[in-house]
């Protein structure tokens, strides 16, 4: 039986590594629940932003907060920029999906003439700093992850509740027609919403940068956990993306703590398939 | 019969195509065209599989790399571990995914709400529990399998060719398993399930075996599928196999080539396979993978229904068969050699008692008591929320009843699925037509005529189509999808469908709401003359007018229970059905 | 040279190859480019999708051979084309590729690709057309079932038995050696082959294993694991990693204000783990590193100095010869030894002389009549010292000065 000590720590460093999932899971959901736009570009678009945060910091030693200042924009714009064509094309759901599957492949290819497809690693005195709370430790930059996924996450759900352009957002989603009845230009607002998700993309790759494996095909590795979070955390509710991505990180922690590590994602997908068929009310 | 060139000349390419391509290993071309083109067939076999319950019901599913894989293991483990010979593991290779299916889809295809983006997580999540299970059990354990020791039998002069002469069977069988599928009653119920699933259930269409039956196909020609491949690959890991990749290149090769029709996955297959090997040469290997995202972006863009439609599109235009433009203004009905109306009879023929449904903390109707005679007209009315389209919705089986009991003719159909409450003769309408968009109007009405009546020839069913549509005024527009028609038009399409099902029961949703007069008088002419027809009619209206005019009787429901029940004009001048409809405040 | 010169030219002449006569009277150190109709030798690498990290290695050794090859006598007097395709990681591209280049291309060799999968795709093409195949990086030697195919990368048989005896023995010589370890795997096939036996091997040896774990090739979060192996604190901490899962585990150690006493790590990418702040005195799997005694074997320090150069050029952010660079070294040598020891590029007359000599390689010398035509084992150990790579154990192979040093 594993002691106290070992399901406690499992369970700080599950939540706080199962942030990340939030973070990258709450730009997809915006986009999936409010446009109707599944956007598996979401990754790559990460990775693109980690790879330049981890150039920036390798090659002109600039620190991943400034980076991330000239990157999250970026993303920004990308995101705009990519919802021309959703917009241009009247991209559906389906189409959206296979389309930006058609853009991840290509950014895979731009990331790996550029950087190669050899493994890169931004070290940074970050990555192994904790701090120590009784028997537990609780790693810093994961934390902080957590804590500006926290912020933007509640800040994206105020913006959404309490706002007019949210409110209407919201009412778009629901039904473009009596919405614009309203006097409200859905089209400008998803060029927004697009553009806030891809930025969010940018964010997490800077987390990205500092906590994960750079290479290009990595891009498709964090795809299947966090679908399942989006799910979980329902479509378009940033603060549920990111509780369901502390609940799929601590279950999958947990499991490794306790049974063999490879069926971890058994525990993880199990945790979905129950929550798909079961439909609790607190959800 | 005078045999025309142009209907036997595809059939007779395709002779010739299945017979040239089956013999093709015999001319003994380079191992690697046999090899390519089997990759094609694999891929189009894969395709095909998938869009038989994700394409033509709309079930998208991203767990295709699920049932494949597990074809792939079964074949590995029996005849590489077991000793099996490769061709018997075959038909277990397809069974057990099947199988499979069937379990997930017993469980899953009960939940209403498990459609869209839920079930295509779903699959994907089955696919990883799946993978992981077999990663940490015995059957792969983290090794892999290797099947070099494994013995092919020699179908054909070489290994490969053989490997071919397989995927080809498997190919051509997927194919003519999804052109009968498309052409049969099964078809148009899965096309009927992928526009909307609950009036298809109303019309008579056995969604939930439907389902089962389409994902249980789709699975097992995947696992056969991925049986064969296991001999081609030869060696099998876990992370090769579940790759997420298979399942979304399934999906675009399915769209791109049209994944409502049941040749479009192959065209989608047969390009994007071609495509991916026009760049392997390792100088560009890079650069060609990005052009293939490129062409990809393209093709999703220029066809975002696939080759097929756009194709079918082209050569209608081409061969000037448009469709007419809508004809503007009422429809004018033919005037229907109307019988004398017969009188209503004494046979009670829909008997509610004590019907009651609970949604949650609302009792949306509280014990219901109501007898219809047949070829009677009843009106029923009441305030917002009193339970009229509930009442419609339990006696059609939409919504399982919380208590009481209904019977049509004597039998009770209370807890019944819709569908077979459809085929003992219910037919209904909605408040806001709701017909199956991807259809023609001849198609819808021909669906309700197929599944909702006896069985009969297709012939006499199209035939019987043509008079539900002539008769309701639609005549001319049969081959005009329902987007192109107004709202008048589609109420009429509405009743042209319950009709087709020649019901003895027809339960109308407000059929009369958002027309104007003349569009009502006209409508109430038809109404009657369904009834002429022999019909038992039930309908729920606000219109006022139109209730007194058409029914013989009137029953007033007020939260949940019946509150009068009469003759029209005496119901009518009733204080208290005044009351309820006026408010309370107002009436004291 | 390495090469019995002599004897291939008199069978170049022999078998009345043109060019061969030319260089015969020439001075052993000036020779004339090979010449005639090119030799061309097809194979395929992962370039795209998911095995992708090493292949460009491969590529620029591969590259660097062939104009190595042709810049001495090409085979049997005629130039090399190397005809490279990309089988995009996947087995079955890998099975179909190599049938194009057999049966469409017809190239008279061939060379394995990269990795386990790809490698029996392709040895099965091999062996139905008879072609010898020549790979450098299938990690579980008894799958190599085919007469004609031949490692490049000294792993022995049994590899799995005898690489963890180094490890143990390794590990003999610390004042104190470990009484106890914790073996983690990922669950990708040659790592797990290696793992299990690692914890056979021990057990054997009388070191308790407290854990025996494995995880999913590509597992993200390492959290929950380090605090098992933090709470088990073994003397020897042995890990089955790839890429970059060796840092993250140590990271996710650190994070718990824990080292590992010791720490083994199997394939991880050589460049990060070397500079990583955790990595120092780390000990890992290697065949050989750029440093003496490897550095005094024949052609190897313009080896070296070339796929530094070339490395460097392709932006790959470890431009150092490694032993993966050395592994695709390694199989072109061979293939040229072969070939030209053979006089002939009859596959059958090509495997035969392989089973009866020895070929000199960057790895040293070579056997292959050994089971799955396997010979010696050579696999080494080498450690991090100053954020630098040494080769420690066995110890004739420690450059002068190197030692292997405990944590």
């Amino acid at each position: 039986m594993p002691s106290a000590t070992l399901l406690g720590q499992a369970l700080i460093s599950g939540v706080l590594a199962g942030g990340l999932y939030g973070l990258l899971a709450m730009g997809l959901s915006l986009s999936w629940g409010l446009l109707r736009l599944v956007n598996l570009s979401h990754f790559a678009l990460a990775f693109l932003a980690a790879y330049i945060v981890y150039e920036l910091g390798t090659d002109y030693h600039i620190e991943p907060w400034w980076s991330a200042a000239m990157v999250v924009p970026a993303m920004f714009a990308i995101g705009t920029a990519q919802h021309w064509l959703f917009d241009r094309f009247k991209v559906n759901e389906l189409g959206s999906l296979l389309m930006t599957f058609s853009f991840a492949i290509i950014l895979e290819v731009a990331i790996q003439l550029y950087w190669t497809a050899d493994f890169r690693r931004y070290e940074t005195e970050y990555a192994t700093r904790s701090i120590k709370a009784g028997p537990f430790y609780i790693p810093v930059l994961e934390l902080t992850l957590c804590i500006v996924a926290a912020v933007l996450a509640c800040g994206t759900w105020v913006w959404l509740r309490r706002t007019y352009v949210g409110k209407a957002l919201r009412a778009a989603a629901e039904d473009p027609d009596i919405a614009a009845a309203y006097g409200v230009n859905h089209k400008k607002l998803a060029y927004l919403l697009s553009g806030i998700g891809a930025a969010y993309a940018g964010v997490a790759g800077t987390f990205i940068a500092l906590i994960a494996t750079l290479a290009p095909a990595q891009i498709w590795t964090y795809l299947g956990v966090v679908f399942a979070v989006v799910i979980i955390g329902r479509l378009g509710n940033p603060i549920g993306a990111l509780l369901a991505g502390m609940l799929i990180g601590a279950s999958e922690s947990l499991a490794q703590a306790v049974l063999s590590p490879a069926w971890s994602p058994v525990v993880s997908f199990s945790v979905l398939i129950v929550i798909l068929l079961w439909d609790p009310e607190w959800l | 019969m005078v045999v025309t060139a142009s209907r036997d000349l595809p059939k007779l390419a395709a002779v010739i195509g299945i017979g040239v391509f089956a013999l093709l290993p015999m001319a003994r071309l380079p191992a690697f065209y046999d090899s390519f083109l089997y990759l094609v067939f694999f891929w189009i076999s894969l395709s095909t599989s998938w869009t038989l319950l994700s394409g033509f019901a709309g079930y998208f599913s991203l767990g295709h790399a699920a049932f494949f894989g597990v074809g792939m293991y079964a074949t590995a483990v029996m005849s590489a571990k077991f000793g099996v010979p490769f061709l018997f593991t075959l038909p277990v290779a397809a069974a057990i995914p099947a199988l499979l299916a069937v379990g997930i889809g017993a469980i899953v295809f009960r939940l209403r709400r498990l459609r869209g983006e839920l079930f295509a997580l779903l699959t994907l999540a089955v696919t990883f529990v799946i993978a992981t299970i077999i990663l940490n059990t015995p059957i792969d354990g983290g090794g892999g399998i290797f099947m070099s020791a494994v013995p092919l039998p020699a179908i054909m002069p070489t290994p490969t060719g053989s490997i071919y002469a397989l995927g080809f069977v498997l190919c051509v069988s997927t194919l003519a398993i999804a052109w009968k599928v498309a052409h049969s009653r099964l078809g148009m119920g899965l096309f009927a399930i992928h526009d909307d699933e609950d009036v298809a259930e109303a019309k008579g269409v056995p969604t939930f075996r439907y389902k089962i039956i389409a994902f249980a196909l789709s699975a097992g020609i995947a696992g056969a599928v991925g049986g064969v491949h296991a001999m081609y690959v030869g060696f099998l890991t876990v992370s090769g196999t579940f790759d997420l990749t298979v399942p979304l290149y399934v999906v675009l090769m399915s769209v791109i080539g049209g994944s409502r029709s049941w040749f479009g996955p192959a065209i989608g297959a047969a390009f994007i396979t071609t495509l991916l090997y026009a760049f392997i040469s390792g100088g560009e290997a890079l650069v060609g993978r990005a052009l293939v995202g490129l062409i990809l972006v393209v093709a999703i863009l220029w066809l975002p229904d696939g080759v097929v439609p756009a194709v079918k599109k082209w050569l209608a235009r081409w061969r000037g068969v448009t469709a007419k433009p809508p004809q503007a203004g009422v429809v004018p009905i033919e005037p229907v050699s109307l019988p004398i109306s017969r009188p209503v009879g004494d046979r009670v023929l829909l008997q509610v008692r004590g019907a009651s449904k609970r949604f949650g903390g609302l009792q949306a109707l509280a014990g219901v008591d109501l007898d219809v005679h047949e070829g009677e007209i009843l009106g029923l009315v009441g305030p917002n929320g009193s339970g009229k389209t509930t009442l419609i919705n339990v006696i059609s089986g939409f919504y399982p009843l919380s208590g009481g009991t209904i019977a049509v003719d004597g039998v009770e159909i209370g807890h019944v699925p819709a569908h077979e409450i459809a085929r003992r003769g219910v037919a209904r309408t909605y408040q806001i037509p709701r017909p199956f968009v991807n259809m023609t109007v001849l198609e819808n009405v021909t669906l309700a005529a197929t599944f909702g009546g006896p069985a009969r020839p297709g012939a006499e069913i199209r035939a019987e189509a043509l008079h539900w549509i002539a008769f309701t005024g639609l005549a001319g527009k049969e081959d005009v999808l329902p987007a192109g028609l107004n709202l008048h038009e589609r109420k009429f399409l509405e009743l042209a469908r319950a009709l087709a099902a020649k019901p003895k029961l027809l339960l109308l949703d407000e059929v009369l709401s958002g027309l104007n007069p003349a569009e009502v008088d006209n409508a109430i002419r038809l109404v009657r003359a369904i009834r002429a027809q022999g019909a038992t009619i039930v309908f729920v209206e606000h219109l006022m007018r139109a209730v007194v005019e058409l029914s013989d009787r009137i029953a007033v429901l007020n939260e949940g229970r019946l509150f009068a029940l009469g003759a029209p004009r005496e119901v009518m001048r009733d204080p208290g059905v005044v009351s309820i409809y006026l408010g309370k405040a107002y009436a004291a | 040279m390495i090469y019995p010169v002599g004897a291939l030219r008199r069978r170049g002449v022999l078998a009345g190859m043109v060019g061969a006569t030319a260089t015969l009277g020439a001075p052993a150190i000036v020779r004339a480019a090979p010449s005639g109709k090119p030799v061309r030798v097809g194979g395929t690498l992962s370039l795209t999708g998911f095995l992708a990290q090493t292949a460009v290695i491969h590529k620029i050794a591969s590259e660097m051979m062939v104009e190595e090859i042709n810049g001495r006598n090409g085979l049997l007097g005629r130039p090399v084309e190397y005809i490279l395709l990309d089988d995009q990681s996947k087995p079955e591209t890998a099975r179909s590729l190599y049938e194009k280049l057999i049966t469409v291309d017809k190239v008279d060799l061939i060379q394995g690709p990269y990795a386990t999968a790809p490698i029996l795709a392709a040895m099965g093409v091999a062996q139905r057309y008879g072609k010898v195949m020549i790979q450098s990086s299938m990690g579980i030697p008894k799958l190599q079932t085919y007469d004609r195919a031949f490692p490049a990368t000294p792993f022995g048989s049994e590899p799995n038995v005898t690489y963890p005896n180094v490890i143990l023995d390794a590990m003999a010589t610390f004042p104190t050696p470990p009484k106890t370890m914790v073996v983690l795997t990922s669950k990708f096939p040659s790592a797990q082959f290696m793992a299990q036996g690692m914890k056979e091997q021990a057990e054997k040896r009388g070191v308790k294993v407290l854990l025996y774990l494995e995880y999913e090739s590509g597992n993200r979060d390492f959290g929950a694991i380090a605090a098992r192996i933090k709470e088990a604190n073994p003397d020897l901490l042995w890990v089955g990693s790839l890429g970059l899962e060796s840092n993250l585990l140590l990271e996710a150690l650190r994070k718990l204000d824990y080292s590992p006493k010791n720490s083994f790590h199997l394939y991880p990418a050589p460049g990060p783990l070397a500079l990583s702040p955790d990595g120092d005195k780390a000990l890992c799997s290697t065949f050989l590193e750029p440093d003496e005694p490897f550095m005094s074997r024949p052609g190897m320090k313009r080896l070296a100095a070339e796929f530094k150069e070339k490395a460097t050029k392709a932006n790959l952010p470890y431009s150092t010869i490694d032993a993966q660079a050395c592994g695709m070294i390694s199989e072109w040598q061979i293939l040229e030894a072969a070939v030209n020891g053979a006089g002939s590029l009859d596959d059958e007359k090509i495997a035969a002389w392989l089973k009866k000599n020895r070929v000199t390689t960057v790895y040293g010398s070579m056997r292959f009549d050994g089971p799955y035509n396997h010979g010696d084992a050579a696999q080494l150990i080498k450690q991090v010292q100053n954020k630098e790579w040494k080769v420690v154990w066995p110890k004739e192979f420690a450059a002068p000065g190197v030692k292997l040093i405990a944590s």
